[in-house]
């Protein structure tokens, strides 16, 4: 992983033992992945007690370093000898090591997909409601004597959500059904490949 | 059910009888037109000229004949009841035998414009898929994200002025899944027997 000279310098500081101790190294690698996590970062989140005898600007320059080499370890789907040999080579202690990598381990899945959901994509369905009506009369016609669907699309676009609606009959909606059941038969199909 | 015509109506129809049936066969034909396309005030001034008689009692004529079919076609009406209410209309046989065949042959789809005109909602017209795996992107390598991408084609109005729409829509496996569940049950409702009942009562 290549890492800016100010990310490995944060790095360094956070291995060093003087600058942070045991539970002071615990705390800032949690406090690293809250953040990450978290979709409202908390101002508040270096605000420990452990922190406090730490210098505040190189305890910035750590969170921001550890964060950073984080969200590069998860981007390039780093696996354990290359988080290793990469701490390894900023003085990392084989147990600092171990603490990192297991707190790695646990938030790597939803970091990943955190990561995966930034960018544009098409609105997604979330759900589908419906409605079966019988068209029976109306101003310009008499027996019209039809049922009919109103279906509800339920999408999400970049956080707020809209409602796709639209009428069919029911020879429409069972092609409708149909298609997407030949859709999720080749989802099938290619998650067996 | 028999129509009842209104005395404005008999009097914009009165026309028909003082010309030729070949010139009642052109309204006639003028009239579906016109309920297909929208009416031209050209074609009304032709006529008139044509026939040397006010442009007004041209419109009234194909007006009025344009209302009878709709209003026929709106009920329905059998072709017995069709003929008694023109009867009030005091037009010959031949006449009424011409409107007649002229109501027959063209109500279904008189039917078909008028119930086109209520319907402001979308409606489904198709839909397209393609089945993507997301790889890669700028945040984050190695990704393997399977997602089904929609094209969904809504049309609103009738096929001759459709208003086509066209949203791209996405749906990860399991919401597909549960759409295809959901939509079943609404297909699986149209043959419960309350529905049945409901659509073999109301005829």
């Amino acid at each position: 992983m290549e890492l800016s000279e100010s990310v490995q310098r944060g790095l360094q500081s956070l291995a060093d033992l003087s600058v942070f101790d045991q539970s002071g190294f615990q705390v800032l690698v949690d406090a690293s992945f809250r953040s990450l996590l978290s979709s409202h970062a908390d101002p508040g989140v270096l605000d420990q007690p452990e922190f406090k005898r730490i210098d505040q600007i190189l305890l910035k320059q750590s969170h921001t370093a550890a964060t950073t080499f984080i969200l590069e370890a998860v981007k390039q789907n780093a696996d354990k000898s290359t988080i290793s040999s990469c701490l390894e080579e900023l003085t990392f202690s084989a147990e600092r090591i171990e603490i990192f990598y297991s707190a790695y381990q646990k938030h790597k899945k939803e970091l990943g997909r955190l990561l995966a959901s930034i960018g544009r994509r098409a609105p997604q369905i979330n759900d589908v409601s419906w409605r079966l009506q019988y068209h029976t009369k109306n101003g310009q016609v008499d027996k019209v004597n039809e049922p009919f669907y109103s279906i509800s699309l339920n999408a999400e676009n970049e956080g707020s959500s809209e409602d796709i609606n639209f009428t069919c009959t029911v020879e429409q909606l069972q092609d409708l059904v149909g298609k997407l059941k030949d859709a999720a038969k080749s989802v099938e199909k290619a998650s067996q490949m | 059910m028999l129509l009842v015509l209104s005395d404005d109506h008999k009097e914009h129809l009165a026309f028909l009888p003082t010309v030729d049936t070949a010139v009642v066969g052109e309204f006639g034909r003028i009239a579906l037109e016109f309920l297909r396309r929208g009416s031209s005030p050209k074609i009304y001034e032709g006529a008139a000229r044509k026939l040397s008689v006010p442009v007004d009692m041209v419109q009234h004529g194909v007006e009025g004949l344009m209302f009878l079919m709709t209003e026929s076609s709106k009920h329905m009406i059998s072709e017995v009841d069709f003929l008694d209410s023109v009867l009030a209309l005091g037009f010959g046989d031949e006449l009424n035998q011409m409107l007649l065949q002229l109501y027959l042959q063209h109500h279904s789809q008189i039917r078909s414009i008028l119930s086109q005109l209520p319907s402001n909602l979308p409606a489904y017209q198709n839909l397209e898929w393609r089945l993507d795996v997301q790889l890669a992107s700028r945040s984050a390598r190695q990704q393997v994200i399977p997602a089904l991408t929609m094209r969904l084609l809504l049309t609103r109005g009738s096929d001759s002025r459709s208003d086509h729409s066209i949203r791209v829509l996405q749906a990860d496996p399991s919401t597909l899944l549960h759409l295809i569940s959901t939509l079943e049950a609404a297909l699986a409702a149209m043959k419960t027997s309350h529905s049945r009942r409901i659509l073999r009562n109301i005829k």
